[in-house]
């Protein structure tokens, strides 16, 4: 059930543009009239602690937060840790949350900490332990899983599938929704030298459950989906092409550092929102 | 062996006991009637300056102050002194005036306090705080202040008697405690301080509460806050909010990063006039040793 549906089948209302949740930016999102959904990072709050200054006061207006899970690994070739899964599960019960998400990523190998979320190769057998790994964390979840692919700087020499068909295969043997990033579609195809279109083309577009749109900077010949660089106009029309083949519930901006001021921030939401089609959040 | 002074050790050293106990808990009701305030006071309508001010005197409205002019670009450092390094900005303060106006003679932060035109905007800031009953006036302090006459009138006789006694070879042991106790009482009533009045301290909180956004444990991003943010932040949160906002310039400016710590700030004064009435507590314990066979007893 994508988010925003109601059991009895009633139209889902969707969410619109929102944003991540981060504690530097607390008072801006506090600020924002039309928010009706957020993301926050999920190991970043405590599931029976308190909760993170200035998150209460969202969910009292009824704001959706969505726990984004950064470490469970589940990309990694052993088993998701039992106690992640269920902290995971903890926080969404606690923050009422409609989904969670994590990322088709590994972040730790044979117990050594990469510290980033680290790409895997395009194979079957990739996919048959992301698979594994994605059964073992739904079973514990009180809600759906949506899956996020990552911006990779390069590609697996054993990569035998191309990445819709990677994504697509996931999906459909997890049954878990898709958190489509479209800065790193764009990062991806523009590094690959591709069309980012060619992958909106063939991706399952009714199973995204929503949208990160984030900014990035190109480095060394390299673009780099950084998150703490204003939106690119290239990504905004990505957006706008996402929307005219079939607009996801929620969209929101992914900011994670060199926070700009105020009136950038609300700048970069009205952009998402006007590429999107859906009403301004920030008046 | 006659009564020092015709008054037996046992008596004496309960009633100065009472005594001692009256003046605490009379100076502290008084106090807490001095510094009370307007309940009806609000605080919604304060600029930042103002907010510092009462959570931490004159150096923390300067602090706040600078935080704003900072985060607009209108100041900067050469060495450890305050320079200007762009215009005033529109329908800044006349606090922020004059403290943008004493950085073009390049000054010292520690010495803005002083500086005449900081100094008047410093007084205007506070007399107007008061007349709307948010701070606590210079008349007020000097009221509770005179409660230290009467703690040290009584210091005085506890004295007189100790020698006394001791000259005449009776036990001085919970008088001398006694006396420890009342000096120690005199010293803080003549110290008194106290800057916010009970109303504004209590609606302090709830500004804290309102904007724990700025609050250093969040590493707020005052770039989106902007100036009125950073200036706010420092304001409630103490000189830290200015380290978190620019570190390299907080330094060389010498920001006293203790000077005000934003929930100590204003409700120190009041807490140590509870910790006079309290030192009673260690008073009762000398009463409690009223049976004074062979023990110290009051002289």
């Amino acid at each position: 059930m994508p988010p925003g549906a109601r059991p009895g089948g009633a139209a889902p209302r969707p969410y619109g543009v929102g944003l991540g949740w981060r504690p530097e930016i607390a008072g801006f999102v506090a600020g924002l009239p039309g928010l009706r959904f957020a993301e926050v990072v999920a190991e970043s709050v405590h599931p029976h602690g308190d909760l993170p200054d200035g998150l209460p006061a969202l969910l009292d207006r009824g704001v959706a937060v969505v726990p984004h899970g950064v470490r469970l690994s589940l990309g990694g070739a052993e088993p998701v840790d039992p106690a992640r899964v269920a902290h995971l599960a903890a926080v969404a019960r606690r923050l009422t949350a409609p989904l969670v998400s994590e990322h088709i990523a590994f972040v730790r190998a044979a117990g050594i900490e990469a510290g980033h979320l680290l790409p895997i190769p395009r194979s079957r057998e990739a996919i048959d332990a992301v698979v594994a790994n994605v059964a073992r964390t739904t079973a514990e979840l009180p809600v759906p899983l949506a899956l996020e692919p990552i911006a990779s700087l390069f590609d697996w020499p054993d990569d035998e599938l191309s990445e819709a068909d990677f994504l697509t295969e996931i999906l459909d043997r997890t049954g878990a929704l898709l958190l489509l990033d479209v800065a790193n579609v764009y990062a991806n195809s523009r590094n690959r030298g591709e069309d980012p279109l060619d992958l909106l083309d063939k991706l399952p577009l009714d199973r995204v459950a929503y949208v990160h749109v984030a900014g990035g900077a190109e480095h060394q010949g390299l673009y780099h989906d950084t998150h703490t660089d204003a939106v690119p106009p290239e990504v905004l029309a990505l957006v706008t092409e996402l929307c005219a083949r079939h607009r996801p519930p929620a969209l929101m901006l992914e900011r994670d550092g060199d926070y700009p001021p105020a009136a950038e921030l609300t700048a970069e939401l009205d952009a998402i929102a006007a590429a999107a089609g859906y009403p301004a959040i920030t008046a | 062996m006659q009564d020092t002074w015709g008054i037996p050790g046992p008596t004496f050293i309960v009633g100065y006991v009472i005594a001692l106990i009256a003046v605490a808990v009379l100076a502290a009701a008084h106090r807490k009637v001095l510094f009370r305030g307007d309940k009806n006071a609000r605080v919604d309508d304060l600029g930042p300056q103002q907010v510092a001010y009462l959570n931490g005197g004159d150096r923390l409205a300067v602090y706040s102050s600078i935080g704003g002019l900072r985060a607009a670009g209108a100041l900067g450092t050469s060495g450890s002194a305050l320079v200007q390094t762009g215009p005033v900005p529109a329908g800044v303060t006349p606090l922020d005036s004059a403290i943008h106006h004493a950085a073009s003679g390049r000054i010292r932060t520690r010495d803005l306090i002083g500086e005449q035109w900081v100094r008047s905007a410093l007084d205007d800031l506070r007399g107007g705080l008061e007349r709307r009953g948010l701070a606590v006036s210079s008349e007020a302090l000097k009221q509770a202040r005179l409660w230290a006459l009467a703690a040290g009138a009584l210091a005085l006789i506890g004295i007189l008697r100790l020698i006394d006694g001791a000259r005449n070879n009776k036990p001085v042991g919970f008088l001398f405690v006694a006396v420890v106790v009342v000096v120690f009482l005199t010293w803080r009533l003549a110290r008194t301080r106290r800057i916010a009045t009970g109303a504004a301290t209590s609606r302090m909180r709830e500004l804290r509460e309102r904007h724990g956004y700025l609050s250093p444990a969040q590493s707020p991003s005052y770039a989106t806050y902007g100036a009125a943010g950073a200036a706010l932040g420092v304001a409630l949160f103490g000189a830290a909010a200015l380290y978190e906002l620019d570190p390299a310039f907080a330094a060389e400016a010498e920001i006293q990063r203790a000077a005000a710590h934003g929930f100590a700030g204003g409700s120190s004064g009041s807490s140590s006039s509870c910790g006079s009435s309290s030192s009673c507590g260690s008073g009762s314990s000398c009463g409690g040793g009223g049976g004074c066979g062979g023990g110290g007893c009051g002289g």
